[in-house]
């Protein structure tokens, strides 16, 4: 019976101890970044293009803009296309193609994100024969489209029958049904969803090392290199110059703020529609 | 029996091309991602006609004499998930319980937030964090412990300098957490209360309940949110890049330098040296896609077939 | 006056046979019941009058259902249902529109008209509805803020904004209690005013309450049918008799 008793206790220690343990990580990352970052972080940083190395000052105006850039360009292109094919897939349901894409798209979330870079390199930059944004902007592309798609599906899905069948029995047609009641109905969930596939766009770095490459100047164009600013922070966490890995910790300060600003968002906007 | 909007005959002239477009989009993306499959074989034919399947076990990566073996970065991946796993998997199963059975339902709440915020923690930061924080730990504080304790195996022998397989281990495991407790928190969600309480009922204490009524009938489970956690593991680029060392030698320690599939690409593709260099890399993404797909694949299946409420 | 005559109307779900040649006339202004047991094909039927029941995959259904002199199976399946308009069992306001949009969105699908000319719409339907007095100051707010029975109400008013000549209702009161039913059973009086009123219900006395005419179906056949007085006090068949008389069902 103690022994029971004794089993029983150790099991709840341990339990709460590693329920903590699992927090230290990430309070630790989160205070060493504001104390790295902030620290850093000032009004030049944000508005000044990179010094020359070894002159301090400066900053990642050029990754900042250039990220929402990608990351706009990536969703303009996959947002839409994830909706109509979420629809499609809740509409349509069945047969070989919506079967095929349905499971397609699901591993594509599996896909390392290395791997969908080297699929956006011989997509775009293999033809073009140099580093674009525009290639950077396909490789987000295809990370935020899995995600929109297979958001849009499930809330599709979640829809009960009798609502599409009240709206057929107004004599709506099919399109109008989808459109007007479906989609601009659930617009909060789908919106949703399209904000944390952006946010996790926007804190990648591996997909986009070989396409939009990076630059130490703003450019706005679609066929030039394009710097972001995870692949900024990369270039200098892993130089060995003080001043850059100040501010990379500065960049990450700025970038955990926007991913984890747009995550937090997401829930506090869930909560208050229900 | 429910109704989807398409399955039926549709008349009405507008929804016929609303129909038509979405067909013509799903076929396009399908034909997308098949030619990505067949671009990225392209990439690496070279590679793969001069190495054939032997480049799996080669253990040469030198860019200069173009002689290419994918060996080092598939015993780096392999040991860096495995020792990821072995950490994070008990840890993340006490958090998955801690939250769902221990925990007042508002506290859990919250720590289960905090949970999947590490989630949405870009590698990036991880790594930085793993250069300036985690290494210099690892070989100030737990390099002497784990010497003085496991020093005679060969797994801890040789200098450390923070950075290397156990760094990269340690990050993963912390970023494997997430998706693994996240989906055992699930699974031990369809347990129904009434089974629990009937376990109670009979004088069980809770650590007793809990591993009768809710550890035993998840098993399954479980184990495939270990593997949906390996495959996490295995595709992890960026972190483990910046905190593994980039070697390109094979050494038994964990305390050694490394290289896994992920950062080896990571780190020299966009410098490739020669179009071998560049389809040696190819190759190897390839391989990461194949080995990728294989778990999640086995993953939904473990899934499907034993968690089918999930 | 016949408005809808239905014809030797059989209907299946793959296989299985649910409606087995039924033949029955509405009259204009009416309110007409269907009772009969679970399972007897009585939703099946309602829904092959406005061609739903098309929309579940392995439904088919045949014979003839004719309004205005046309068979609504010839005709195009969109345009028909804006002269026959379906309320459902469960109350179902569309997600993220108001109640003023709610009313409103199959008429503003369909036709082209001024602002002015849809607020008299949607006031007048409303009224209709019993609804108008509990929702004239917030028209604004979610269509999902009302309780169950003005939801339904609602549903009600946003298929009376399209004038249809014929009103169907699938056990609308099945999920409401007893005083959100009564008032729904009020406003039907009203309604057979200016429609026609077809009412599945699974409750006889529901029928005996509010409807003109009463039909009862047992596993897809027609039984029965005729006025409510005759019905109730004085059935012709036996197994009419049996099932009001609480002998099975």
């Amino acid at each position: 019976m103690i022994l029971r008793k004794l089993k029983n206790y150790l099991f709840l220690c341990l339990m709460t101890l590693s329920g903590v343990a699992v927090l230290i990580p990430l309070i630790l990352i989160i205070t060493y970044v504001i104390k790295m970052g902030a620290s850093s972080l000032n009004w030049q940083f944000l508005t000044h293009l990179p010094k020359p190395v070894g002159e301090s000052g400066g900053g990642m105006f050029h990754a900042i803009l250039g990220t929402l850039y990608l990351v706009s360009l990536g969703g303009f292109m996959a947002i839409p296309l994830g909706v109509v094919l979420g629809t499609y897939l809740s509409e349509l349901g069945k047969g070989w193609m919506a079967t095929f894409l349905r499971h397609a798209i699901d591993l594509f979330t599996g896909i390392p994100s290395i791997v969908i870079g080297i699929f956006a390199y011989v997509l775009v930059v293999v033809p073009l024969k140099q580093f674009s944004a525009l290639s950077g902007g396909v490789a987000l592309g295809i990370i935020i489209l899995p995600v929109v798609t297979r958001t849009t599906e499930e809330i599709l899905k979640l829809v009960s029958n009798t609502t599409r069948e009240a709206g057929l029995a107004l004599g709506l047609n099919r399109t109008q049904v989808i459109w007007h009641i479906l989609i601009k109905g659930n617009r909060a969930g789908i919106f949703t969803g399209v904000v944390l596939a952006i946010s996790r766009a926007a804190g990648e770095t591996a997909p986009l090392l070989f396409t939009a490459f990076g630059n130490s100047y703003f450019s706005y164009g679609l066929m030039q290199p394009m710097a972001s600013l995870p692949a900024q922070i990369y270039t200098y966490a892993t130089s060995p110059f003080e001043e850059w890995q100040r501010q990379a910790w500065a960049g990450s300060f700025v970038l955990i703020l926007l991913v984890l600003g747009l995550n937090l968002s997401t829930r506090f906007f869930m909560r208050q529609k229900s | 029996m429910s109704i989807n909007l398409f399955r039926r005959h549709v008349e009405f002239r507008q929804d016929q091309i609303v129909l038509l477009g979405m067909r013509v989009l799903a076929i396009a993306i399908i034909m997308l991602i098949v030619s990505l499959a067949i671009l990225l074989f392209k990439l690496s034919l070279p590679a793969i006609s001069k190495f054939g399947i032997g480049f799996i076990w080669g253990q040469v990566w030198n860019p200069i004499s173009e002689e290419f073996g994918a060996l080092p970065f598939i015993l780096g991946t392999l040991t860096t998930s495995f020792v990821a796993l072995l950490i994070a998997t008990p840890l993340s199963i006490s958090v998955a319980l801690f939250i769902s059975e221990i925990c007042p339902k508002k506290i859990g709440h919250i720590i289960g937030i905090f949970v999947e915020m590490i989630a949405a923690v870009p590698s990036i930061v991880f790594g930085l964090w793993g250069i300036f924080s985690l290494a210099p730990w690892i070989q100030n504080s737990a390099t002497p412990f784990l010497k003085s304790t496991l020093g005679f195996l060969p797994l801890f022998q040789g200098p450390s300098y923070g950075i290397g397989v156990l760094a990269a281990s340690l990050i993963l495991a912390i970023m494997i957490i997430p998706t693994i407790s996240s989906f055992c928190r699930e699974v031990f969600r369809t347990i129904p209360l009434q089974t629990k309480e009937a376990a109670l009922a009979l004088g069980a204490t809770r650590f007793e309940m809990i591993k009768i009524t809710i550890l035993r009938p998840s098993f399954s489970g479980m184990i495939g949110g270990v593997v949906l956690g390996l495959g996490r593991a295995l595709g992890e680029t960026m972190a483990v890049a910046m905190v593994i060392g980039n070697s390109h030698r094979l050494a038994i320690s964990i305390l050694a330098p490394g290289s896994t599939m992920a950062s080896v690409i990571a780190n020299e593709y966009a410098e490739a040296s020669n179009a071998m260099h560049m389809a040696s890399l190819g190759y190897i993404a390839l391989l990461l896609l194949v080995v990728t797909l294989m778990v999640n694949g086995l993953a939904r299946f473990i899934i499907w077939k034993w968690s089918p409420k999930i | 006056m016949n408005i809808l005559q239905v014809k030797n109307l059989n209907a299946w779900f793959g296989d299985h046979h649910v409606i087995k040649n039924i033949s029955l006339d509405y009259m204009t202004n009416t309110i007409s019941a269907i009772i009969g047991p679970s399972g007897c094909g009585k939703s099946t039927f309602i829904r092959c009058l406005n061609r739903i029941h098309e929309e579940v995959p392995s439904a088919k259904a045949t014979g003839e259902v004719i309004m205005q002199g046309k068979n609504i199976y010839d005709a195009d399946v969109v345009s028909i249902r804006k002269n026959i308009g379906m309320v459902f069992q469960k109350p179902t306001p569309f997600p993220a529109m108001s109640i003023l949009d709610n009313v409103l969105i199959g008429v503003r699908l369909q036709e082209k008209l001024k602002k002015a000319r849809l607020m008299d719409i949607a006031e007048n339907c409303l009224q209709k509805a019993a609804l108008w007095d509990e929702v004239k100051d917030k028209l604004n707010k979610p269509g999902t803020s009302l309780s169950g029975g003005q939801q339904q109400r609602l549903c009600i008013a946003r298929s009376l904004a399209l004038n249809p000549p014929i009103l169907l209702m699938d056990e609308p009161t099945s999920a409401l209690d007893p005083i959100a039913t009564a008032k729904i059973e009020e406003l039907m009086d009203n309604l057979k005013k200016e429609f026609t009123v077809i009412i599945v219900t699974h409750n006889m006395q529901q029928a005996a309450r509010i409807a003109d005419f009463t039909s009862f179906f047992v596993l897809g056949d027609l039984i029965e049918h005729g006025p409510s007085t005759e019905i109730f006090t004085n059935p012709k068949n036996k197994k009419t008799e049996d099932y009001i008389m609480g002998k099975f069902g």
